[in-house]
This record gives C-alpha cells, structure tokens and sequence, in this order.
C-alpha cells in the first residue's frame, strides 16, 4: 500500500472512489449472475420436467399398446423445443422404446434409465421422468436438455455487467473530479503553501480561510501557526542582528586589544634587546629590524640630527629597507635636509604622521613616493625635550596606520630616545672613569718618582763610583793585554756591554725626577735583531744558570717578518728588554715557556708591539698595579725593585707605553708598544711576505650589516672565493644546514659577533656542531677587548678586528685553513 | 479423454450388436416353440390397457367396491396369461376379477368382454344381446368392428394391431380415449348391418 500512501492526494481520492465503485458494482453484478444462473436452471430444470411430463402423458398409450411408430412420432413434436437435444422412451423393463435426437447432433442414449431426477452435465441437463398409467409406471422418459442457452445468456449477462461497470467507471470518473475537490483544494492549498514555506522561509504567506469543516479548522490552525513563527522568526532574526553587531564589536574590539598587546609584546621585546646593548649602533638595529618584521613596516629607519647644520644623517636603515633606500639615497651615513616637511615639526617634538605622502610637494615626501612609500610615520627621539634624531617607519599604502600604531611607535620612539641616551651615557662615564684612573695613576706615579729620584741621585753617585775601576781595568785589558784568548777577550766585551749599561742605569737614575729630555737622538733601531741579541746577552741567566739547578726553560720567539723600524735608543731599549727576561725567567722557578713577539698592532697609526711572555706564577691586581714603582720587589733579599722601574723610565723616554698581562698562576705578558714614526725612516720595512691566496673555498658570510656584507662579498669574491651570505644568523645556520645536508659544506664560515635574536656565538655553536672541522672567523668590533681578556668565545677559530683589513683577512684564512688541514 | 471415451463407447455398441444377434437367436428358437403364448400374453397385456383408455358411464361402475370384471366368452385362449397381467392391478381404482363363461348371460355384468374364435358364428347374438349396455367387447374374428363390435385384434407383419369402432362405442355410453383411437384402426359400422 506503499505506493497509494505516495500518490498524490487527488488522485487517491479519485482512486478510491473508483475503486469502492468498481468493487461495489462489480459485486452485485456477481450476486445478480450467481441468482440469474441459478434461477435459470431451475427454470429449465422446471420447464423441462413440465416437457417430460407432457411427453410422457402423451406416450404412455404408444408406449402401453408397444405402438413405437406412434411414440416416435410424439416424440418428434420435440423439434419445436430448440433446447432439447435427445429424448428417448424406456420400457417399464428398461429397453429402449423411442429415441428421438434433434437433427445435427449426435447422441448415445443410455441403455438403461437412471433413477427419475435430473442432473447438470457439462453441456447439458440431463433428466428422467417416470411414464405412469393410472398409477402404474409403464416406462421412463428421457430428455436432454441444451446448456447452450444458459451459457449464452450468461455471456450476454457478462457482457452487460462489463458495459455497466466501464460505463459506471466512467460516470464515477466524471463525477469524483468534483465530488473530491472540496476534500483535496484545501488540503492541496495547505501543502502548497508549507512548500512555498519551505523553499522561500518566508512566513508571511497565509492559506485562505476554507470555512468551518474540519479542513477549515485546519487551515486557521496552520494559519494561527504561521503566525507565531513569524513573529518568532522576527524575534529571532532581530536578536540574531543585534548578536552579529555585537560580535562584529567585540571582534573588533578583541583584535584592537590582540593589536596593543602584541606591539606591548614587541616593546617589551625591543626593550629588553635595546637594554642589553650598549653602543648605539646595535640597538638602533635592533629596533629597526624588529619593527620591519614584527609591526612590521616596509621601511624603516633611524636618522641622528645635527642641530649644527640642521640636517639628518641617516644613522640605521633596516636590512629590508636597504633595497628601497638605495633608491631612496638615505642609506646609512646618507643626509636628508629638513624642510618646511613634517621633520621640522618631528625635530620640534612632534610624532608626525602622514597618511598620504604624495600630497605633500616637498623633495623628502616625494623622494618616498618615488619608492613606493605612500605612509610615513615620523617619531622624535629625545630625552628630556632635546630632540637628537628621528625614528621614520613607512609603508606601501596609503593611510598605512593605525592610531594604535602611531601610539606605538611614538611609545617605542621614547624608549629608544631613552636607550640611546642611556648608552651616550655609558658610554662617557666608561671615558670619564678611565680617565679619571689614569689620572689617578699619572699622579701618584709622579709623587713617587719624585721622592725616589732624589734618593736615587745619592745612590748613583756611590755605584758610579764602585764600578769605575771595573771600566777602568776592563779598558785597560781589552787595549792593552796582547795576550788574551778569544774566549777571554769575548768575555771582557760581554763585560764591558754590562759595565756600559750599567753606567747606562745609574745615569739614568738621577733622570727619575728629570722631565725626559726632548733633545734625545733618536736612532732607527731594528727591533727584531735586538731580540736576537738580547737572547744571546741573557743567555746564561734563562738557559744555564736554571740548568744547574735542574729547571728548563724553554725560549720561543714570534718575530713579524714586516716589523716596521722605530726611532729610540738601542741601548736602552736592550736593557729594558734583558730587564723583562731576568724577570720572567725569575717568575718561572720550576721552568716553562719564554716567548718573545714582535708584531704591528691593527690600529691606525699602527704601533709596533714587543712582548715577552712567560708561562711563571703571574701577578695578582695589586701587584701588576705597583710593579712599575721603584723598590717594589717581589724577589725578597734579591730583588732590588728598579728593573721595572728602569724599563718605565726608558719607555716614557721613548714615548713609548707599556702593558702588563697578567694573572695569578696564568703567566705574564709585558708589552712594550712603540710608536711608528710618521715618515718612514731610512731603512724601509721588508716588502710583505707574499700571500699564498687560498683555493677557491666555499665560504658563508653571516653578518646582519648589509654594507659590510656587500663589501666582504666583493672582496672575497675578487680573490675567487664563492660566497654565501646570510642575512642574520638564524638564516646563517639554515643555509649552513641546507649545504650540509645536500653535502657541499662551506670551507669556512664568517660571522659578525653582535647581530639581533641569533648572534655570531650562536652561529659558532651551530657550526661547530655540525661540523666540528669548519673554521669559524668571527669579525667584531670588540676584537680587542676579548683578546685582551682572553675571551675569545668557544667554537671560534679567529677573531678579526673591524674593519678587518684584507691583509688580515686572507692571514686568518689561510691560518685557519692550515689549522683546519693539520 | 474423449478419444477415450469415443473408444470405449465404440467397444460398448460392439458388444450390443453382438448381444442383439445372440438375443434374435434365442428369440427365433423360442417363437418356434411358444408363438402362440407370446401372442396371447401381447393381447391379454392389450386388454387390460384397453380398459385404461376407456371411460365406463358412471352407473356402470358406481363406487370402488364394485369389482371390474372382464370376461372370456368360449374358449379361453389365454391360458394364466391374463391372470398373470391383472394380478394385483386396478382399473380406474376397481378390483379386477376375470370370468370365464361360453354363456353370454353369464358375462352380462362384465364391462369388458373378450369373444373368442370359438364363437365366430354367434357374434351378432352376443352382439345384440349386449346392446346399449356399456360393454367393451373385444375379439379377433374378421369383421368384427365392422359388425358392432368395438375392438378387433389382427396381425400386421406378425405384430398385433386393433381395430375400433368408435361408433359402436359411443352407441354403448363408453369414452374412448384419444390416444387410444389414434392408435387403433378406425373402423366404421356397416350399414344396416346392426
């Protein structure tokens, strides 16, 4: 039943309207064929006795005188009865008697009649009547009877009963389209519009009314709800604006809140990068890269201001802002001249900020719109209202940023403003402080000198007198005694050499309190082969006196091929330096290393460096701090506290300065650091040593200076190198394991020391990590300072001083691919 | 099925023909013997349906108690026959008793009269002496309807067949049924024979 459920409404009330009638017809034409059969048999069951009766009336005389002719003849009047197809007589005996059978049909009577009655055959009714004569049966008779007719008649009766029902059909057709309709139109109407509801959700369509049935009563309920989802739909609808305005506010609020506190967030981080430097270079840096990539901005820079000349010298451009300020022409170093533009107004204080650069007629502005800045935002760095430079961040589109933006940078400007102030500071109480020390020091150093001069003068006069007569005789037998071995006469001179210097010393003494005298001859002296002779002069003292007592001590020298030539007296110079010997070879008393160096220090001018070394006990701060003074001694009873006393005086005659490297039990280092003349003197410096120039090495250069990477890359390359650079080290270690991993390794890595978020130390442990054989060359401007703290970082093969000069550079290859090859 | 039974039925007529021929044997060797007997049985049959046919007036048989009597004037050529065929029978509701006499005045209160050949000279006697009484008289003498009486048996094509007078009939108050003048021979009385 499945399918009716699914037809449509009016079709299933047409359906079954039909259906009843067809059912219904269709029954009582049954019943009426079942009655009209069955009274149809009787009828012929009744007509045909009445037939056999009279038949038998009017043949029982043929039958009872045996006259069959007679009977026959009878019989035969049956051929006006068209149903009856045979008859036939019977004795009372049961022999056939007459027969008659109608013409065109054949018949097998029964030899014997059957008992009187009748009965229905297939085609036919067959019956037999008793033949009586005055109560006396005297025979049977037989008829048979044709079921043609009834057969016909019930076809007819079929036929009738189709024409009836099709006719029927079609009147119940006809009348059920509007017998149905008032059932169906609203029931229709309602499913129309419930279809209408639901495609178009619009609630404001009604069914018309359908009057007071049940259907109407249906469709005001229908209609009633609508009504209330309608207006439930409007409820809901206006609640639902007013929560997508809210939302939409609160959204926009959140991200204004999520704005401010991730550019808090990015202040604090500028901050604190800013407060852990201290030179302003770096932390101008520091800010502009993280306000390029964290605001982030499309340019950005940092331009001091000289009120002197009312200009701005663009002091930091961001590494991403290079490309667009090469255009600009405001790289670093760059100068960009205040105009009635808005930096009159940002050096008077003011953040200025303006929306749409290309309005605005002046060369600065225009200069921006040239490279695509269409929004600048410009922030006064100053402390305490004097404005000393400007924070610029610009970007691509117009009307570029936020007022909190604005705010931000105006907030992160002050910051900076403060830093950079902070480090000015720094950086002049570090002046005053040394200053002030070595102030401190110059003075106390006089007042000594000047006591102690004095007493030195009486003590001269008492040793110039004692070893008079040692010159004296030691003249005498070096001119006068013919008779001397070589070995003496060599012994006499070293003597001599000795009783001169000593002489020398002691004339030197009264010089304590004296101004140096300006007057001296100077002469060139090769400082290299004074090494060499004050090895030789000292011998005995560091090689053979520790021998007999069972130390050794071992004498190194690090001598530059290209040592320039100094001006000073050689003299003196040799003492000082025997002086220096005597005292490490007394600071080593179980033996150890004494090295002597010359080299030329990186600085300009460049100074001449000789240094001698030990690997002794070493001084604390206190001593280093007075072993230059006069009768301090360390060395008990045998020291007499004038050998560096001595040296201090011979420096400061040269104008020449001396340095102390020293620490408890780590050795000591005495450097003596002697100007270079001006112009050059007679005997010029060596040619330099030819550089064998490295192979062609894969090199990665780390640096987040866009300049300096620009030129270590043309320099390197010059020298056929191929070079990588990384702008940053975190960008330095990845493409470091990119070449790792597809295994064509850098030879040697170069990488700036200070650099934002990953610095060169970083960069070095990431290296060294990887591969522990790759040099690292770290370049710094601290080179100094950490080589004279003996802070060279771990991971680092060479630390250059900036601006590292090519010599230096290609030295510090070429070691460190020697080192990286042993 | 019905080749079948058109088979069987074909079997069935076979075995009657065969039947029929074995009966006519019998039958021939039987009329040879008792031709006669089978004749008089066939007539004595005939005269008690004689009386089925026929109306007697009312004063002839006034109620049920009053016997039908048939009577055999002369010889009796019948034998038991007639006895056998009337026994335990009725007609029209009556009794029937049979009388045998060579005495017409014996046989007066009969309503039916069978005259045997034996009394061939004395017909019109015994035909007048019956006169105007309802009295059906049968014989087998040549002759005999048209003489006054008014059943006479004959053969024809050794079958036996009758004749009637109706006039006779009437003449005597009798009704004669329809059915029985369509089967018999209807004779009519000579004139002046009477």
């Amino acid at each position: 039943m499945n399918w009716l459920n699914n037809l449509p409404l009016k079709r299933k009330l047409t359906l079954i309207i039909l259906l009843t009638c067809s059912v219904v017809l269709l029954l009582a034409c049954s019943v009426l064929a079942a009655y009209g059969l069955y009274d149809f048999r009787q009828a012929m069951v009744r007509d045909t006795t009445v037939l056999a009766d009279v038949l038998a009336g009017n043949t029982r005389a043929a039958l009872a005188f045996q006259d069959d002719n007679e009977a026959r003849q009878t019989l035969q009047a049956l051929e006006s009865e068209p149903n009856v197809s045979a008859a036939c007589l019977y004795t009372a005996k049961g022999n056939q008697f007459a027969t008659y059978t109608r013409s065109g049909t054949k018949n097998i009577f029964p030899s014997q009649p059957a008992a009187d009655g009748y009965r229905f055959e297939r085609d036919h009714l067959v019956l037999f009547r008793p033949v009586m004569l005055d109560n006396r049966r005297i025979g049977t008779i037989f008829l048979q009877a044709d079921l043609r007719g009834m057969y016909d008649r019930l076809r007819l009766f079929s036929g009738i009963a189709i024409l009836v029902l099709f006719g029927s059909f079609l009147v119940a057709l006809a009348i059920s389209a509007p017998l149905q309709r008032p059932i169906s139109r609203p029931i229709l109407a309602l499913a129309e519009t419930a279809r209408l509801i639901a495609k178009n959700k619009d609630f404001t369509v009604r069914v018309p009314p359908q009057g007071r049935n049940e259907t109407g009563l249906l469709t005001d309920a229908f209609n009633q709800l609508l009504v209330s989802i309608e207006e439930r739909d409007k409820a809901l609808r206006t609640t639902n604006e007013s929560l997508k305005t809210e939302i939409a506010e609160r959204k926009g609020v959140e991200q204004k809140l999520q704005d401010q506190l991730s550019r808090l967030g990015l202040l604090h981080q500028i901050t604190r990068a800013t407060s852990e430097r201290q030179d302003l270079q770096s932390i101008f840096q520091v800010v502009i890269r993280s306000l390029e990539d964290n605001l982030p901005v499309d340019f950005g820079c940092i331009c001091l201001y000289d009120p002197a000349t009312h200009m701005l010298t663009v002091a930091k451009v961001g590494i991403h802002s290079e490309t667009l300020a090469m255009e600009l022409v405001t790289n670093n170093q760059a100068r960009v001249e205040i105009d009635q533009n808005g930096l009159a107004q940002c050096i008077s204080g003011r953040l200025v900020y303006e929306s749409d650069l290309s309005r605005l007629p002046f060369p600065f502005p225009q200069r921006l719109v040239q490279g695509g800045l269409h929004s600048l935002v410009a922030a006064p760095l100053g402390v305490e209202s004097k404005v000393f430079g400007v924070l610029l961040a610009a970007r691509k589109q117009p009307n570029g940023f936020s007022s909190g933006e604005c705010e931000f940078i105006r907030q992160l400007s002050e910051h900076v403003g403060l830093a950079a102030h902070q480090a000015q500071l720094y950086e002049a109480l570090q002046q005053a402080y040394d200053d002030l020390r070595q102030t401190q020091q110059a003075v106390m150093q006089q007042e000594r000198l000047k006591a102690l001069g004095q007493m030195a003068s009486g003590i001269t006069h008492d040793i110039n007198n004692a070893i008079s007569p040692v010159m004296l005789y030691t003249d005498w037998l070096l001119e006068h005694e013919q008779n001397l071995s070589p070995r003496a006469r060599d012994h006499l001179a070293t003597i001599q050499h000795a009783i001169e210097d000593v002489a020398h010393t002691v004339s030197r003494m009264r010089e304590f309190y004296r101004q140096p005298e300006t007057q001296l001859t100077l002469s060139p002296v090769k400082l290299n082969q004074l090494m060499q002779q004050v090895i030789d002069l000292s011998r005995a003292r560091w090689s053979d006196m520790p021998q007999q007592r069972g130390v050794f001590i071992k004498m190194e020298t690090d001598l530059a091929s290209d040592l320039p030539i100094v001006l000073g007296i050689e003299s003196e110079i040799r003492e000082a330096l025997v002086n220096l010997i005597f005292n490490a070879v007394d600071a080593m008393p179980e033996g150890g290393t004494l090295t002597l160096r010359t080299k030329v220090s990186k600085t300009t001018p460049p100074l001449v460096h000789v240094e001698v070394s030990d690997t002794g006990v070493g001084m604390d701060e206190d001593i280093r701090r007075r072993c230059l003074e006069p009768f301090f001694t360390t060395k008990g009873e045998r020291g007499t506290g004038l050998g560096l006393a001595m040296v201090y005086g011979i420096v400061q005659r040269h104008g020449a300065d001396i340095e102390i490297d020293s620490a408890t039990g780590k050795g000591t280092t005495m450097r003596l650091i002697f100007q270079v003349p001006v112009t050059a003197p007679v005997e010029t410096n060596k040619p330099e040593t030819a550089f064998v120039i490295p192979a062609r090495l894969q090199i990665l250069v780390v640096d987040d200076d866009p300049l300096l990477i620009k030129s270590l890359r043309d320099t390197l390359e010059t020298d056929g190198h191929f070079v990588v650079t990384a702008n940053g080290g975190r960008e330095g270690i990845e493409a470091f394991r990119a070449a790792h991993a597809d295994n064509k390794p850098f030879a040697i890595v170069i990488t700036d020391l200070g650099m934002p978020y990953v610095d060169g130390r970083h960069v070095a442990e990431a290296v060294k990590k990887m591969s522990p054989v790759t040099p690292v060359v770290m370049l710094t401007g601290w080179g100094q300072r950490l080589m004279a703290e003996g802070d060279i970082p771990p991971h680092v093969d060479r630390v250059l001083n900036k601006p590292p000069k090519l010599r230096d550079l290609r030295e510090a290859l070429v070691q460190c691919m020697q080192s990286a090859k042993s | 099925m019905a080749i079948l039974n058109q088979t069987a039925r074909r079997r069935a007529t076979r075995l009657q023909h065969v039947l029929l021929v074995m009966l006519l044997a019998v039958g021939l060797k039987l009329s040879a013997q008792t031709a006669a007997t089978k004749e008089y049985q066939i007539k004595a049959a005939f005269l008690f349906n004689f009386a089925q046919f026929i109306e007697w007036p009312a004063d002839a048989l006034t109620n049920t108690d009053v016997p039908f009597r048939i009577g055999i004037l002369g010889d009796d050529p019948f034998g038991t026959a007639l006895e056998d065929t009337v026994q335990g029978e009725t007609i029209h509701s009556h009794k029937i008793i049979v009388q045998r006499s060579r005495e017409i005045g014996d046989l007066k209160n009969c309503q039916l009269i069978f005259i045997d050949k034996s009394e061939k000279n004395r017909v019109a006697d015994v035909l007048s002496e019956l006169d105007s009484k309802p009295t059906v008289t049968v014989s087998e003498i040549d002759g005999f309807a048209r003489n006054g009486g008014v059943i006479n048996f004959y053969l024809e094509e050794k079958k036996v067949r009758f004749e009637i007078n109706p006039v006779a009939a009437q003449n005597d108050g009798l009704k004669i049924s329809s059915q029985l003048l369509s089967l018999g021979k209807i004779v009519q009385p000579a004139r002046g024979g009477k």
